[in-house]
């Protein structure tokens, strides 16, 4: 057990934890920029069906999605340096926050590439179909027809998952990467505040929750500008 | 010019289109009637390679394909050479009308922005719609959506233009608005093949009428001829089927 609690202690926590919401938010754009370009790849061989990768990014989807983030973490940690000693890559000497980047952008890859190929199956097949009839090729409406409206269906599901990645990234802490987290633990072992520092944690990380709601929120309306439920404002 | 030589289509074995020939003239304006599943869409994609035939040959204007050999830049020519109005509008959702119009102009038919925006404006004032250039479709009515395809359609100004039952998804209320504005262009010598189930309208645009059953054009002549002296038996019940017998009020009151 701790000592007794002290809520001053929070406010006095809260600016020196703060300082490392910078690492944080590293990991969460690090990861969320490599996870959109694996979960674009991923995509790919699953709209077209070309054999053998499909069949890997379906086992790659359902292995992220069936194993917990924490595990993950660690066996990215343990078992890609073990891995590249084979092809004798010494990564031995990679900071730990590499090996959490490497792994929340795997999970993230996963869960965009199914996010991606439902939201362009969503986009109405019609138009894609007038697209082909006024002489446009399938590149052309890929790019000009479908995936802006694939973008836009996608984006609230890629929003969610910023958020959950953002309050993922408190696992890292776990293979000694020092961030908001990494430092509450060092505070805890420091002071002996355990409940004080985990407030203090929590505001920080429900005020950027907050604030990355509201800003997603005001992006998904800019995107939804042509839809229905706009009719009023825009007419 | 458009001439379809033996257009064969298969759906899972079943065949859908059992060798279709057919001649149009420029300028000339067709209607296909036929029941429910005869085959009237798939020959219109097939005109413009939405689906490929299985054989056959296809020309439209100098375009001449031979569909088993057909190429994808053949197809692309010859899809060039058409334009398109669906039963369902199939706006481009995240465009404006005005860009909607403009799109295949610029993308397709690689026309400076200035001269599209310029040539679709003018379209899009013909169809009535010149007031509605920054909406999106899913601020109009469906009329209006109808009419913007067809302004979509008409801007490439093609060797022919494809209407699927352009009215059939519409409320009875705005089926005149867009029938109106087909007719208008349907007078201005544009080539035109129209699957339509307006009787009255048929009647009254049609250069020729062809009515096809089970894949095949059972029949073809001038409205009259359709309408009031259909010789199959299989023309003369789906006329009468789809129209009740007192639709067609007797041949005299209808010639002035
Ligand atoms: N893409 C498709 N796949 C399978 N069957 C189809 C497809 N398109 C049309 N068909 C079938 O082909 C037949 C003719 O359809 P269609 O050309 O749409 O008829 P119509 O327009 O005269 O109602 C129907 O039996 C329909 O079910
Ligand atoms: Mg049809």
């Amino acid at each position: 057990m701790g000592k007794a609690f002290d809520p001053s202690l929070i406010i006095e926590f809260i600016p020196t934890l703060f300082h490392y919401l910078g690492v944080t938010l590293q990991i969460l754009a690090a990861s969320i920029f490599l996870g959109l370009i694996l979960g674009v790849a991923a995509a790919i061989p699953r709209m077209f069906k070309i054999p053998i990768l499909n069949q890997l990014v379906i086992l790659y989807v359902s292995f992220i999605r069936g194993t917990p983030i924490l595990i993950q973490l660690f066996l990215v940690f343990y078992g890609l340096p073990a891995v590249l000693q084979i092809i004798k890559i010494d990564v031995s000497k990679l900071e730990a926050i590499y090996f959490v980047i490497i792994t929340y952008a795997i999970s993230n890859g996963a869960g965009f590439s199914e996010i991606f190929r439902g939201a362009i199956r969503a986009v109405d097949k019609g138009q894609t179909e007038a697209a082909y009839s006024v002489g446009m090729t399938s590149t052309q409406n890929f790019f000009r027809i479908v995936m802006p409206q694939a973008l836009r269906i996608a984006f609230p599901n890629v929003a969610n998952s910023v958020i959950g990645s953002l309050k993922d990234t408190s696992l890292a802490f776990t293979i000694g990467v020092m961030d908001m987290m990494g430092r509450g633990d060092t505070l805890i072992s420091a002071t002996a505040h355990a409940l004080e520092v985990y407030i203090s944690l929590s505001i920080i990380y429900y005020s950027v929750v907050l604030l990355f709601e509201k800003t997603l929120g005001k992006l998904e309306k800019y995107f939804n500008r042509y839809q229905k439920a706009d009719l009023s404002a825009a007419a | 010019m458009i001439n379809l030589k033996g257009i064969k289509k298969s759906f899972n074995k079943s065949e859908v289109l059992k060798g279709i020939n057919l001649k149009i003239e420029k300028g000339e304006v067709v209607t296909i009637l036929g029941p429910s599943g005869s085959g009237k869409t798939t020959l219109l994609r097939c005109l413009n390679f939405l689906e490929k035939p299985d054989g056959g040959m296809v020309q439209i204007g100098n375009i001449k394909v031979d569909t088993e050999k057909a190429t994808k830049k053949e197809m692309l020519t010859i899809r060039k050479q058409s334009a398109m109005v669906f039963q369902h509008y199939n706006l481009f959702a995240h465009k404006t009308v005005l860009q909607n119009v403009m799109e295949g102009l610029i993308v397709a038919k690689r026309v400076k922005k200035k001269d599209a925006r310029y040539r679709s404006e003018l379209v899009l004032e013909k169809v009535g719609l010149k007031d509605k250039l920054h909406h999106y479709p899913s601020q109009l009515s469906g009329g209006q959506q109808q009419r913007v395809g067809i302004a979509r359609a008409l801007a490439l100004n093609p060797e022919v233009i494809l209407f699927d039952e352009p009215t059939s998804a519409l409320d009875p209320e705005l089926v005149g608005e867009v029938l109106s504005v087909i007719k208008t262009i349907a007078k201005e010598g544009i080539t035109m093949v129209v699957v339509t189930h307006e009787m009255s309208f048929a009647r009254e645009v049609s250069d020729r009428v062809l009515f096809m059953d089970g894949g095949v054009i059972v029949e073809e002549g001038t409205p009259l001829e359709i309408f009031h002296a259909p010789k199959e038996e299989r023309t003369r019940r789906f006329l009468q089927r789809i129209s009740g017998d007192s639709f067609f009020p007797p041949l005299k009151e209808r010639v002035n």
